[in-house]
Parts: C-alpha cells; sequence; structure tokens
C-alpha cells in the first residue's frame, strides 16, 4: 500500500499540472477545473494497478482526463463556457493587464469550439506528440491531422474575432 | 491579425497553480463516505442511548399499573427493532474501502440507500404506530394525577411532535439523505462507467 501511495504521488506531481491546464482549457474556470483535476486523479488512483504499460501513464492519464471533461461537462450541465471565462478577467481585477486579457481572449475563443475540438486543441497547444493525442482521442494520427489543421484555423478566426470587437 | 504561433505562446506563458496535493486529493474523497457513515452510526448511537434510557426508566421507577409497563415495554421492542434495522444498514457500507474495490462499493452504496428509503417510508408507519400504541398505555398512569390542561398539554406536544416527525421532518431527511447519496452514486457511476468503456 505505501509503495502505491508512493508511486501515486510522483504520478501526480509529474502530471497534475498539465491535465489541470487542460480542464482550465476545456472549463474556462478554475474551480471546475480543480474538480475535473480531482476526479481524474481519483480514477487513476482506483485503477493504477489495472495500468498494464501498453501505453505511456501520460497518455493513460490524459485519456481518462478527457473522459472525465467530456462526462463532466454532460452530467452537470454547466454554465455556458463563455460566461465562465468572462470571469477569468472580472475575479482578478489586480492582475488586469494587456496580457491577462489576451489569455482571457484565448480561453473564451477555445470555448467556442466543439468539446472534442477543446480537448484537442489543449493538447496541442501543450505540444504533445501527434501520435500520443491520436491514441488519446481515439482518432486515426491521418485523420488526426487534418482535423488540428481545421481546428487551428478555427481558433485563430476566433481570436483575432474576439480582438477586433 | 494574430498567428496560431502567438496562441501557442500565450497559452504556455500562462502558468496555472495546482492547489491540491495527492494526500489532500484522496482525504478529501475518503471523506465524503466517512461523513455517510458517521451519520449512520450517529443515529445508532442515538436510538441505542433512548433505549438504554427507557429500559433504565422501566427498572427503576416505581409504576403501580400494568398499563405504564406494557406502554415501556412496546417501546423499548420498537426502538430495539429499529436500532437493529439500522445497524444492519449501518454494515452495508461499513464493509467496503471504495477506493480499494470501488464497483463492490457502489453496489452497496445502492443497497443501503434503497434500505433506507423503506425504513424511512414502509417501516417508519410500524415505527410510529407501535409507539403511539406505547405512549397511549404509558400515558394512562403517569398522566393521571396531573391537572387536565398539564394531561391536555403533554397529549397535545406528543402528538404535535409525532406528527413533525412523520411529516416535515421525515421527508426533508429523506429529501437531504437522498440527495447526498444520489450525488454519491453518480459520482462513482461516471467513475465505473468509463473505465468500463475505455479499458
Amino acid at each position: 500500500m505505501e509503495q502505491k501511495d508512493q508511486l501515486f504521488k510522483q504520478i501526480f506531481d509529474t502530471n497534475s499540472k498539465k491535465i489541470f491546464h487542460l480542464c482550465y482549457g476545456y472549463t474556462g474556470d478554475e474551480d471546475s477545473a480543480n474538480d475535473l483535476l480531482q476526479e481524474t486523479f481519483l480514477k487513476v488512483w482506483q485503477n493504477l494497478d489495472k495500468f498494464r504499460n501498453k501505453s505511456l501513464i501520460s497518455t493513460w492519464i490524459y485519456r481518462i482526463a478527457v473522459n472525465t471533461c467530456l462526462t463532466y461537462l454532460r452530467s452537470e450541465k454547466r454554465q455556458a463556457k463563455d460566461e465562465l471565462t468572462d470571469n477569468i478577467i472580472e475575479n482578478r481585477p489586480e492582475e488586469f493587464s494587456e496580457k491577462n486579457e489576451q489569455i482571457a481572449l484565448l480561453y473564451k475563443s477555445i470555448s467556442k469550439l466543439e468539446e472534442n475540438d477543446r480537448l484537442i486543441i489543449t493538447m496541442v497547444l501543450d505540444e504533445l506528440p501527434y501520435n500520443e493525442i491520436a491514441e488519446i482521442s481515439g482518432i486515426s494520427e491521418g485523420n488526426l491531422r487534418v482535423k488540428i489543421h481545421r481546428i487551428k484555423l478555427k481558433l485563430t478566426e476566433l481570436y483575432n474575432q474576439h480582438a477586433r470587437i | 491579425m494574430q498567428e496560431f504561433d502567438h496562441i501557442q505562446s500565450l497559452w504556455q506563458s500562462h502558468s496555472v497553480e495546482v492547489k491540491i496535493s495527492s494526500d489532500e486529493m484522496l482525504s478529501q474523497a475518503k471523506k465524503e463516505v466517512t461523513s455517510i457513515r458517521t451519520r449512520s452510526l450517529f443515529n445508532i448511537f442515538g436510538m441505542a442511548l433512548s433505549f438504554a434510557a427507557i429500559v433504565a426508566l422501566l427498572l427503576f421507577s416505581p409504576f403501580n399499573s400494568w398499563t405504564t409497563q406494557t406502554g415501556l415495554i412496546i417501546i423499548i421492542i420498537s426502538v430495539a427493532i429499529s436500532t437493529l434495522i439500522l445497524y444492519k444498514d449501518y454494515r452495508i457500507i461499513r464493509q467496503n474501502d471504495f477506493t480499494e474495490h470501488p464497483s463492490a462499493f457502489l453496489s452497496r452504496l445502492k443497497i443501503y440507500q434503497l434500505n433506507k428509503f423503506t425504513i424511512y417510508n414502509k417501516l417508519y408507519w410500524f415505527y410510529a404506530t407501535a409507539l403511539s400504541l406505547g405512549f397511549i398505555f404509558y400515558f394512562y398512569e403517569v398522566l393521571n394525577n396531573l391537572s387536565p390542561a398539564f394531561q391536555i398539554g403533554i397529549i397535545a406536544f406528543t402528538i404535535f411532535w409525532m406528527a413533525l416527525c412523520a411529516t416535515i421532518l421525515r421527508r426533508a431527511y429523506l429529501k437531504r439523505e437522498k440527495e447526498r447519496l444520489d450525488l454519491l452514486i453518480e459520482k462513482f457511476e461516471r467513475i465505473s462507467e468509463q473505465f468500463n468503456e475505455r479499458q
């Protein structure tokens, strides 16, 4: 048991930040992202014994996180994401700056994407290798490349649209 | 006009802070289950205490009428049966650690919820009827020496209290308990379903 706890802590320390960023990108809200992070790692802890090293542990965790994100929003019927992302600026007036505004715009633009696209693009933004993203999202690498190209264009367009307003 | 590279550098420059440690996260998840267990245990403890108090009353108070003793015995039996049912129910969730065996724990949690519903719906009325009968017998001697105003006051309060427990308090308790358990079950189901789908 002690060994499992140690392993879990190590896994958590190595992966939690990236997973939190993925959840944050998906929800645009810190509290929801925190809930999702907790649920993801609870699943990791519960199923650690079942992990058979067929893929990288980070890929496995990402896959859990992606599923958790998709089920979470559907079941919780969360409020519209654009409302949440507006909070990024409103909740932190002391940190208001041009850069923070750009970041808020980025999250707002991501929130306008389809649910699956949102998750894929956050992994791209985090520079995950394409083969790993393909494994996590269950799409063939060829199709994924096309999809990523389309999402990149869409996100850039959305970001520029919001920046002009 | 910004390019995707700019968006990517913006994303990477936004540093996020994870505010929870692995220890905290795990203990928090365990706490949810522990609180249900603790509430159930408090419930049993309260009933056991009532049982002991009424038995002491029967043994050490100088009652003359058989009706008082009959009344107290009926109340003692009702409380004892209810306590045993609650204990049996508590054992369902006591045995499993959900972090070790999530599926087994989930099915036990569902049984626990169903039992709770049965206890506070069907069995409650047997319990309330037995208690009322016990009180009628008990009051027959005990209230005899009091003034009519006191007699009416005590009887009215007892009826009011039992009616309150049977209606508003019972419904509120059931609703709150159902919401708590539903939330917990939903959470574990999400966990189990996901692993069935993707493993």
